[in-house]
């Protein structure tokens, strides 16, 4: 008995020393990543290969990672913050944690791709689309705006992911096109006319099954179902609303370094390295599908061309990523 | 003396939690047999090893004989822990506070919090009657009826036990890929976690006198009659003990309920935290989940009452008879046929078709045995963490106990009734708050380990301690061992096989452990059940499956263990 | 015909055969005590009569209606035969009120004044009537258990060893008490035991069982003083088991000349007396002398334990042995009262009263 309680110490013991998660040996730069994982690890993976910087992610959501990292302050252990959509972004950034992003980097990314400010800068971008099943909708169908969903028409015909920061920052972008009071009236009507998944991919497969006729999600979830193997998008299409309609609304991925950083000069060449082309091929080429910004950066050609997708102009910085969980949180939907 | 009832009463689980209630009540000053153990909890295993304490002649010489020195050391040291594992819900209480009490009321008195208790309610309540009446079914066609394979039966039904709730879901899903709703949450519910019921049922209608139906049906009642007018009765303990169970588990259960698609207070907890990390709105609703399990618990207490349902009489019990199905044989084997199909064939179907259709591929070893590592060095820490932790309560519950302790106990059996996301989410915002160097750190994540799964560790510490009767301890004493030898050779000896079962519980719920876990990691970790949580999120069912089926390896084991400890501890 | 009457009744538990075809026949109103070594299928009898369990083979009737034929039976319930069982096997999760009033129907009139004059009869206080089973001494759960089996008012009443559970001197008065409370209720009853004693006091007719079979029934004083053979004599009491030659009336023996119970006509031929029946009288070698067919021993060994004390003595001579040699001189273990214990070395001479039995 003695013998099985010291082999347990001992085999605890002895696991401890080969996969202790948390040992304090060199982890490198701690990246905060909000964005799919398997993108991370990609951008990690080539930047430690050219570099040889160890990069250790911690993987979350926008908004768990941006207010904890609120909460964290200057304590915070993380050196690099990555997410899928600015408005966590703005939150950090708001609070004073961001450092200044090297020059050399912001030139790699176009203005409209990072903030005035140049606390943090774009690495990719992703457009919202209404995803719909060809079967079930027919193109004169589809919904001319956004704010058509709203309609009681739709009642119980789309789809979201209202948890997940994707959807909060289409939200935070009409919040800022529209106003609060039209934001607020058009969350309650969603509330009575959606039906509620879990994940963006959740919702295109329910879409692709016909439970529902259509959902409001990104575009790169299609593409990345269909080049691997369709099965969950078999019967999906993609509208783009365009015409500068909220629905249009072209998010970007961010990047920034914490002030707190413990390694400013590793965690600001991994974002150089993410910007530049090393970064930005990997979203030409990968499997993530998201559109590449930096300046003579190449997209998927797959994809319909940036440029075509006739995104309103919002600034990044103004994306209020509070005041939408205010007003979802109002609305009934989290 | 006499037996004592076999108490299933509140704890803990298997799956991914541990609960255990507490005896909130004092016993009475008549029962002086022996000090009734703050019930063990509705851990199966735990529960079983409680019935074994209850069997103990009484534990009373501590009492008797003058304090010794190290009881108050002692006595302090489980008093800290138990002040410690308060923390989470006087967090809560203090958030409450700071937020203000117009805010509290806007947050909780909102429709979305009635839609959430509507469902959590309808859930519980429609629920666990029907896992009580296939318990039920389950366990009198199992025990008492000459059902062709009969034990094989049996195991069946405490089998689903090694599945995680979430897997159950996650097979479901695939399988009906359209469920969801209210009736899909039952549906899965029951399935995942029926064993809860079956087991303390199963374990209670084995005991069951015979002699007492006999004695029903020479005083007139037909057989039906002496089922809903002796039998039930007597399964009354068990029952209420297995539907504590089940309930505080599907108020705590995230992951099955987010693959169909149904909102309850936790899924809703999570989406807060996910949208603002640690914001007022998710501890509010983390207020109103902790009322429901208090709800629960003082439920539990008031319906099993005071009554004791031991076997009166000294007499050996004679063999039970089992009924004779006859022609009904064949129908009644559907009921176990279709729940193994439904609990174990969906589940090892469609992890078995995502393995198949993901081919090598899916089998990525270098993460997979990283994340087998890191759960299991969790599991493992974990495990000695709450087993360290639980021993001063188990030793003074055992050797010296009074109201204090009994007082003392209860505050870690409600902890450990505590949903996993409260207490993380409680842990965060403490550690961010006030503790920031534990933030995100091993620390942390073990003691929420800890506090979550402090019950199962404790009840095994208590039920091993009292196979050791201080009488050894001081009879090595007697022969010339110092205290601290005597009490090696004794007493730590004996209950060490106990104390290991314990660890192996905790391990186990820590390895099937994930809302927790998600909130508390530090930085680079990646569990089994996280790496699973990860790839079923992102649609990658097939990548999922390895994870899954390692989750139930691991799990089956144990699942047997409890299963062979059920029926040896009945079959006294 | 009888009242009750069990003919060839068989059971068997896979290989195991309980009982192998069994005769009984009770009288209305009386007692009957079936006794037997455990194991021995008394258990199995009462529970075929209890309708608990159908036997294999064999026929019981109960006033003329026939309960049981091969394996179609009546079951339990609606047989109305009462039953108490070794420990009572009150319900844990009643009052004692609601144990007593279990097989009364819950819309009876006058209930509740029912279930108290029950308690009364079986001599229980109304105070422990709100109370629960396990509150209870062991008397008082049996008192209980009667009083639940009386509520129904059976025509047979079944009692399974009831009082081995008790202390030796309550089990004495509750046994009395029982039979005076069914014998005055008129119920009658069937008494299963492993105790000879409680048996022989209790019964009207003794029935002893050994494996599965009757050996004997019949009074108690029959079986007693003329048991059928050796199994059901040493299992009824101590018996003092010699050869003898019988002849007109007189068996002669190693203790002498000794009536007869029996007028049959037999060479040679074992005989039974109890213990009881050899008397010890205190005398001297000096003494001995005396006519040729007086008995006398020496006291090898006493042992004194109160009331009786058990004594071995050596028989000094002996009158006519038929076969010394198989018989040797194995010492005769009688009793006395332990206020005349005598002393070991002393001579007595024995003499023996009432007749001796003789084996068929």
């Amino acid at each position: 008995m003695k013998i099985a309680l010291s082999t347990l110490a001992g085999a605890a013991l002895a696991l401890g020393l080969i996969a202790g998660p948390a040992k304090a040996e060199d982890q490198g730069i701690i990246v905060y990543n909000a964005q799919h994982e398997s993108l991370a690890k990609e951008w990690a993976a080539g930047f430690t290969k050219e570099t040889g910087i160890k990069v250790t992610l911690r993987n979350g959501g926008d908004s768990d990672f941006s207010n904890q990292i609120v909460a964290e302050g200057a304590a915070s252990p993380a050196d690099v913050f990555l997410t899928e959509n600015s408005p966590a972004m703005a939150l950090v950034e708001a609070a004073g944690l961001f450092a200044p992003v090297d020059a050399d980097t912001l030139a790699q990314a176009p203005q409209e791709y990072q903030p005035s400010t140049g606390k943090w800068v774009g690495v990719a971008a992703r457009s919202t689309v209404f995803a719909y099943n060809k079967v079930k909708l027919k193109e004169d169908q589809l919904p001319k705006s956004l704010l058509d969903l709203a309609d009681p028409s739709w009642k119980g015909r789309w789809a979201a992911s209202p948890s997940g920061p994707d959807f909060q920052a289409i939200v935070s972008a009409l919040l800022e096109l529209k106003g609060e009071a039209a934001t607020a009236d058009w969350l309650k009507a969603m509330k009575e006319n959606f039906t509620a998944y879990k994940g963006n991919s959740t919702v295109m497969k329910a879409v692709n099954a016909g439970e529902i006729d259509g959902g409001v999600i990104y575009h790169y979830y299609y593409f990345g179902d269909q080049a691997k193997t369709g099965e969950n998008s078999r019967n999906v299409a993609l509208h783009y609303f365009k015409n500068q309609d909220p629905g249009a609304f072209v998010s970007i991925s961010g990047g920034g370094v914490l002030a707190s950083s413990k390694h400013p000069k590793e965690a600001q060449a991994f974002l150089k390295w993410v910007t530049g082309k090393g970064g930005q091929d990997v979203l030409k080429t990968g499997t993530s599908y998201e559109y590449a910004i930096g300046k003579d950066a190449q997209s998927n050609p797959k994809l319909v061309p940036l440029t075509d997708l006739q995104a309103p102009k919002v600034d990044p910085a103004r994306l209020n990523s509070k005041k939408v969980i205010e007003l979802m949180t109002q609305a009934g939907l989290l | 003396m006499l037996p004592r009832e076999f108490a299933f009463r509140g704890s803990v689980l298997f799956g991914d939690r541990l609960v255990d209630d507490s005896r909130l009540r004092f016993d009475p000053p008549e029962c002086h047999i022996a000090p009734l153990p703050p019930a063990g909890g509705g851990d199966p295993a735990a529960c079983l090893m409680q019935s074994a304490i209850d069997m103990m002649p009484a534990m009373l010489p501590a009492a008797g004989m003058k304090k010794r020195r190290s009881a108050s050391w002692i006595t302090l040291a489980a008093a800290l822990i138990s002040l410690v594992a308060l923390l989470p819900l006087a967090f809560i209480v203090w958030v409450a506070i700071q937020t203000g009490w117009d805010t509290v009321v806007a947050l909780i008195f909102r429709p979305r919090v009635g839609e959430l208790l509507v469902n959590t309610v309808l859930l519980v309540v429609v629920t666990v009657p029907i896992a009580i009446v296939l318990s039920v079914a389950l366990a009198w066609l199992t025990e008492r009826s000459d059902l062709p394979g009969n034990r094989w039966w049996s195991w069946l039904s405490v089998a689903p036990l090694a599945i995680p709730a979430f897997v159950h879901s996650y097979a479901w899903i695939s399988f009906v890929p359209g469920l969801h709703g209210l009736w899909a949450g039952v549906l899965v519910s029951v399935i995942a976690y029926f064993p809860f019921l079956y087991l303390p049922i199963a374990a209670a209608l084995r005991r069951l006198d015979p002699a007492l139906e006999d004695a029903a049906a020479a005083l007139g009642l037909g057989p039906w009659r002496v089922f809903a007018r002796v039998v039930l009765p007597q399964l009354r303990l068990a029952i209420c003990g297995g539907s504590l169970l089940v309930g505080l588990h599907l108020l705590a259960e995230y992951g099955l309920y987010v693959f169909i698609r149904f909102d309850t207070f936790t899924t809703a907890i999570v989406d807060q935290f996910q949208s603002t990390f640690n914001g007022p709105a998710a501890n509010m609703l983390a207020a109103v989940l902790v009322v429901c399990c208090l709800f629960l618990l003082a439920l539990e207490v008031m319906i099993r009452g005071e009554e004791r349902y031991a076997r009166v009489g000294s007499g050996a019990a004679r063999k039970q008879q089992r009924a004779r199905l006859g022609r009904a044989t064949l129908f009644c084997l559907l009921l176990p046929a279709g729940v193994a199909l439904l609990s174990l064939g969906v589940p090892f179907v469609t992890v078995g078709r995502w393995l198949l259709a993901g081919g090598t591929e899916v089998w990525r070893w270098d993460e997979i045995g990283l994340a087998l590592g890191q759960t299991l060095f969790l599991a493992i820490a974990g495990a000695v963490l709450a087993t360290l932790a639980a021993m001063p309560m188990a030793w003074i519950s055992i050797r010296a106990p009074g109201p204090l302790q009994r007082l003392l106990e209860s505050c870690n059996y409600i902890v450990g009734a505590l949903p996993g996301v409260v207490i993380a989410l409680a842990l965060v915002t403490i550690t961010v708050r006030v503790a920031l160097p534990l933030y995100q750190t091993l620390f942390t994540i073990l003691f929420g380990y800890a506090l979550m799964f402090l019950p199962r560790a404790l009840i095994s510490l208590r039920a091993s301690i009292a196979q050791a009767p201080v009488e050894l301890e001081r009879a090595a004493s007697s022969l010339g061992r110092p205290p601290v030898k005597a009490l090696w050779s004794t007493t730590i000896r004996l209950s060490a096989p106990g104390a290991a079962a314990g660890m192996a519980m905790v391990a186990l719920g820590i390895t099937n452990e994930l809302t927790a876990t998600q909130m508390l990691a530090p930085n680079g970790t990646r569990t089994l059940a996280m790496a699973f949580w990860s790839y079923s999120g992102e649609i990658d069912y097939a990548s999922a499956a390895p994870y899954a089926l390692i989750m139930v390896a691991m799990s089956l084991p144990m699942t047997w263990w409890l299963y062979i400890q059920s029926k040896r501890m009945a079959g006294r | 015909m009888s009242f009750l009457e069990l003919s060839g009744v068989a059971k068997s538990y896979g290989p195991v055969t309980a009982l192998a075809g069994v005769d009984l026949a009770v009288e209305s109103g009386s007692r009957t005590a079936i006794v037997g070594p455990s194991g021995c299928g008394k258990t199995t009898l009462l529970r075929l009569i209890a309708g608990f369990e159908a036997p294999d083979r064999g026929r019981i009737a109960l006033d003329g209606k026939v309960l049981a034929n091969g394996g179609a039976a009546v079951p339990a319930h609606r047989r109305g035969i009462g039953v108490v069982a070794q420990d009572g096997a009150l319900f844990p999760h009643l009052t004692i009120a609601d144990n007593i009033g279990f097989g009364i129907p819950r819309n009876a009139d006058k209930r509740a004044e029912h279930i108290v004059e029950l308690a009364y009869i079986v001599g229980l206080d109304k105070a422990i009537l709100k109370r629960r089973p396990h509150e209870l001494s062991g008397g008082q759960q049996q008192r209980v258990a009667l009083a639940r089996a009386m509520a129904m008012k059976p025509r047979l009443m079944l009692l399974d060893e009831p009082f081995s559970a008790l202390d030796t001197g309550l089990r004495a008065s509750m046994r009395k008490a029982v039979a005076e409370l069914l014998e005055e209720a008129g119920i009658t009853t069937i008494l299963v035991t492993h105790d000879q004693a409680e048996a022989l006091s209790f019964a009207s007719q003794v029935a002893v069982m050994r494996e599965g079979l009757f050996s004997q029934v019949g009074t108690p004083r029959e079986l007693y003083f003329q048991p059928r053979d050796r199994m059901v004599a040493e299992f009824l009491g101590d018996a003092i088991i010699v050869p003898a030659r019988i002849a007109d009336g007189f068996a002669v023996s190693r203790l002498g000349r000794i009536a007869v119970d029996t007028k049959g006509r037999r060479d040679v031929a074992r005989i039974m007396l109890r213990p009881e029946q050899i008397l010890l009288k205190r005398t001297s070698r000096e003494g001995m002398s005396g006519t040729p067919d007086m008995l006398f021993g020496e006291v090898t060994d006493c042992e004194f334990a109160g009331s009786v004390c058990t004594v071995a003595v050596r028989l000094l001579n002996s009158p006519d042995p038929p076969d010394a040699a198989a018989i040797g001189n194995t010492p005769l273990i009688l009793r006395r009262t332990g206020m005349d214990a005598p002393e070991i070395g002393e001579i007595v001479r024995l003499t023996v009263t009432g007749k001796a039995h003789v084996f068929a």
